[in-house]
């Protein structure tokens, strides 16, 4: 009996024929990206942690401005939804304790204009001392024209915000959590923040109509310079990025290579990351491949927590569980 | 005067830019909150000049499509033109306003589109794409409930006009269309979205208080259960801006805000500063949004 070309057997093949592509692509010997995942929960340990955490990536600090860029959705205290608070204090004291000039905390949320009661709601007025002198709301920010080094099919230049723009680098402090259209949500995806709400609404629609995947990847070219920090102590599993579950998994995932911190944490996850798109768009040297990726701190075997995938993405799934 | 109302003005004119509009906070012009601030500032003595200025700015910076861009470089009109045209409503030519009010029923939703309804039907997608025409924040994009509640607001104003009145109308009626399809299981709204694969979602304060606002004159048995959503949400409810969209509301269908609780939390930006205005002007019985006050 012939084969059938299904719908899902030509996604199945035309992923197989991705995957074979990505494996063809390898980092210089001696440049693979280093990325930890450290056991983590958020305690009083969190500082030191994170601290050790930027000095053994030799994350450059000293007098440079940085933007901490958390995750802050929604408030629903049945769930995980924003970057713990207490995540973001502890990288802020990190970065001045390693002589950074200044630290701001900045965010764009893509549905609710009150960012500030957001942020209130997410307790980070009560973690964070003298938060409303760091924080700057990235939707109501002023704002910069910026032609996309590596444009959409339908977006070629979008309007971001100075405080991001101007920076010496940015911190993604994302939350580790499933999402209904892209599968993971996680430090590339957060960048969907910067994208001021005063110009294209909340939420961000125009990213959605231009390709959400597309738009990843070129919101991404835009911000050269990012460390990422993902905050897998609490995530969120099934339904994500709002109406999921919570989901322990007790890590902390960090690098300078964006594509390669993303992907190991998407194999934390129990998620395989050649089959995110954005991911397989984004990598140029084969940085989602496990092989490719110098991976210090907990193997990922030992800290694996696979998340609830809803029926849509049940073909994420990474083998060998 | 209330003097906590004196003190907001005073707030407000002391943050108007030489330019004559207002930035966010403290920084450069921008449409939405000089047109929030235009707005409650209006009938205030004190601020006739700064209404002037503010007059001037934003006339000054209508397109040559009719709308208005967010700000003076970005060259693309959105979802702030229905703010521009309520704050000028009345101080400015027809002819401004009405080249305003024509953009806005230019202005349809993308996932209204039959050629987008006739791809996801054929993606066998979910019933969750309107048929109603609403407005986005951004042209060409989905239709959600803030820019479609702002844009009815304007455009009500156009239904006595010869000319625009029946396409005003038409929209109207598509516009309620809407917002009663993006009714939340809790009686309110969100920003427009009350399902995610099939997932119910709940609603949010100033959404439910601008639908309200936008609902004004209907009779729809779903009312009731919509101004008890948001009376829930004004007990409990943080948010200057949450706050002051809700009494808008409420007060707008003559629901009383005596009994409520109506929490003072700190005003950050412009457009809480003048919505806490307008709030306050609206309970003294200057609703800058009633469309019965405007007739009477």
């Amino acid at each position: 009996m012939p084969h059938e070309m299904t719908r899902r057997r030509a996604i199945l093949a035309a992923s197989a024929a991705a995957c074979a592509a990505a494996c063809s692509l390898r980092p210089a010997p001696g440049r693979e990206p280093l990325v930890s995942i450290l056991k983590a929960d958020y305690g009083s340990g969190l500082f030191d942690a994170v601290r050790r955490l930027l000095v053994e990536h030799k994350v450059p600090l000293k007098g440079r401005r940085v933007v901490l860029k958390p995750n802050l959705v929604e408030y629903d205290e049945s769930t995980a939804i924003n970057t713990s608070p207490k995540l973001v204090l502890a990288v802020m004291e990190a970065c001045r304790s390693l002589g950074a000039a200044s630290v701001t905390i900045a965010e764009g949320p893509g549905h609710r204009r009150p960012t500030w009661d957001l942020a209130e709601a997410a307790g980070y007025f009560a973690e964070i001392p003298e938060f409303e002198k760091t924080f700057v709301d990235l939707n109501l920010d002023e704002i910069e024209e910026v032609r996309l080094p590596r444009p959409a099919p339908d977006l070629e230049a979008l309007w971001l915000p100075q405080t991001a723009l101007a920076c010496d680098l940015l911190i993604s402090l994302p939350k580790m959590k499933t999402h209904h259209w892209v599968g993971a949500t996680l430090g590339m995806k957060n960048l969907f923040g910067l994208v001021p709400g005063q110009v294209y609404g909340w939420p961000k629609n125009i990213l959605h109509w231009a390709g959400i995947h597309d738009c990843i990847v070129a919101i991404n070219s835009a911000v050269p310079n990012m460390f990422t920090i993902v905050d897998g102590v609490e995530g969120m599993e099934g339904n994500g990025p709002i109406q999921g579950r919570r989901k322990h998994a007790g890590v902390i995932v960090a690098g300078a290579d964006r594509v390669a911190v993303d992907a190991t944490a998407c194999r934390v996850m129990g998620i395989d990351p050649r089959r995110i798109r954005y991911l397989r768009m984004a990598q140029d040297a084969g940085q989602i491949e496990d092989a490719n990726i110098r991976q210090i701190g907990e193997p990922v075997q030992a800290v694996r927590t696979d998340f609830d995938l809803i029926p849509e993405f049940r073909h994420l799934r990474l083998a060998g569980a | 005067m209330h003097e906590g109302m004196s003190a907001t003005v005073s707030l407000l004119l002391a943050a108007q830019n030489q330019d004559g509009a207002w930035g966010f906070s403290r920084g450069s012009s921008a449409t939405e909150p000089a047109a929030l601030a235009l707005l409650a500032l209006a009938n205030d003595p004190r601020a006739r000049d700064a209404c002037a200025r503010a007059t001037s700015w934003l006339v000054a910076h209508q397109r040559p499509d009719g709308g208005w861009a967010p700000r003076p470089a970005v060259r693309q009109s959105t979802y702030v033109t229905s703010l521009a045209l309520l704050a000028l409503d009345g101080r400015t030519e027809r002819d401004v306003l009405r080249r305003g009010a024509e953009w806005l029923l230019r202005q349809t939703n993308r996932d209204s589109s039959l050629l987008h309804r006739a791809r996801m039907f054929l993606l066998g997608a979910k019933p969750d794409v309107p048929s109603e025409q609403a407005w986005s924040w951004f042209p060409n994009t989905a239709g959600w409930l803030t820019p479609t509640a702002l844009a009815m607001l304007a455009l009500k104003r156009w239904r006595s006009d010869a000319e625009l009145s029946a396409a005003a109308e038409r929209r109207l009626a598509n516009g309620e269309a809407y917002l009663w399809s993006r009714l939340c299981r809790d009686g309110g709204w969100n920003h427009g979205s009350s399902k995610a694969l099939g997932y119910e979602a709940d609603s949010y304060p100033e959404t439910t208080g601008q639908a309200l606002l936008a609902l004004q004159g209907t009779r729809d048995r779903r009312l009731d259960q919509a101004l008890a959503a948001a009376e829930r949400h004004m007990a409990r409810c943080r948010s200057a801006e949450g706050i002051a969209w809700l009494q808008l509301g409420l007060l707008v269908h003559g629901r009383a805000m005596a009994g409520i609780p109506a929490p003072s939390p700190p005003l950050r930006t412009i457009p809480e500063i003048a919505l806490s205005l307008l709030a306050a002007r609206a309970r003294s019985g200057d609703h800058a949004f009633s469309e019965a006050s405007r007739a009477a």
